[in-house]
């Protein structure tokens, strides 16, 4: 699977989304649409979130998935949180 | 997931509180730090501060097993406050004392060495040059040689467990870099003196 592309490889800035296209009816549609914000983390980051909301936000049960302690998991989470913090402010 | 993927050896050996910590860390630390005791009151090996280990005069058990609690506890103790001081985050107290007390498994290791008849022979024989300076006693080689390489695997088995108190420190509060580092620095001194407070008065009570 293709990553994502979320910054500028010109300029490093932030990208948009400027056009849209459906699989099914081939309609394309144009505008200017900001990206998620989870789209900006990294792929490894996107998926730890998703396997988060799965285990209902539980670390403990992260930490069983993951086979990790519960401060690693508790850890990866600050840095996810840092992340997302830092994209608000950079916006 | 990377995270649980490329499980080192070095991480298991230098850093396993990634995988480990809570109160299964407590009560495998608990049990190297009294089994760390009991070895060491076979040779009269005291574990008297928390970098500490010498060997010393013959006290009843239960002094030996506290020493290692005392000085597990003093440093503990020290880096909770230090943690709850400069780390953002909320982190669990049982995190901190769990991953300490395993830290210190190292000293199971440095608790044997003592036992060797050579190691034991040379301590006896230095003691003996120390207390009678005017005396002449005659080395036994091979016995040196096997004491000052057992002391250097005793040092380089406690800047392991340094390391790994670092590491417990590091990820149980989650700090990093310069902040962390002298913190932890600061907390070993500290804990040092307080350790070696706290054995005053547990000898005092022996």
């Amino acid at each position: 699977m293709k990553n994502l592309p979320t910054t500028c490889p010109s300029c490093s800035g932030k990208l948009a989304v400027k056009r849209l296209y459906c699989e099914n009816c081939k309609t394309e549609v144009e505008g200017l649409y900001p990206l998620p914000v989870l789209a900006s983390l990294s792929q490894e980051d996107q998926e730890f979130i998703l396997e988060f909301i799965k285990a209902s936000g539980s670390l403990k049960e992260m930490a069983a998935i993951l086979k990790v302690s519960y401060p690693t998991v508790r850890n990866r989470l600050d840095d996810v949180i840092v992340k997302l913090k830092q994209d608000k402010k950079t916006k | 997931m990377e995270l649980n993927n490329n499980r080192k050896l070095t991480t298991t050996l230098f850093n396993p509180f990634v995988y480990i910590a809570g109160a299964q860390a407590l009560g495998l630390g608990l049990g190297a730090i009294l089994l760390a005791g009991l070895i060491g009151s076979l040779s009269n090996t005291h574990f008297d501060g928390v970098l500490d280990t010498h060997t010393g005069l013959h006290v009843p058990l239960w002094v030996f097993l506290a020493e290692g609690l005392a000085d597990w506890l003093c440093l503990s103790l020290v880096l909770l406050i230090f943690g709850k001081i400069i780390s953002n985050t909320a982190f669990r107290t049982i995190d901190l004392l769990g991953t300490q007390a395993l830290a210190r498994w190292p000293s199971l290791f440095i608790s044997l060495i003592p036992l060797l008849p050579a190691f034991q022979r040379f301590s006896h024989d230095l003691v003996a040059q120390l207390t009678n300076p005017g005396g002449t006693i005659a080395y036994n080689t091979p016995d040196a040689s096997i004491f000052f390489a057992g002391v250097t695997i005793m040092l380089l088995l406690l800047c392991w467990e340094v390391a790994l108190m670092y590491k417990s420190y590091s990820v149980s509060c989650n700090v990093k870099g310069g902040k962390a580092i002298g913190t932890f620095i600061a907390g070993l001194l500290l804990a040092e003196i307080l350790s070696k407070i706290a054995l005053y008065w547990l000898l005092k009570l022996a």
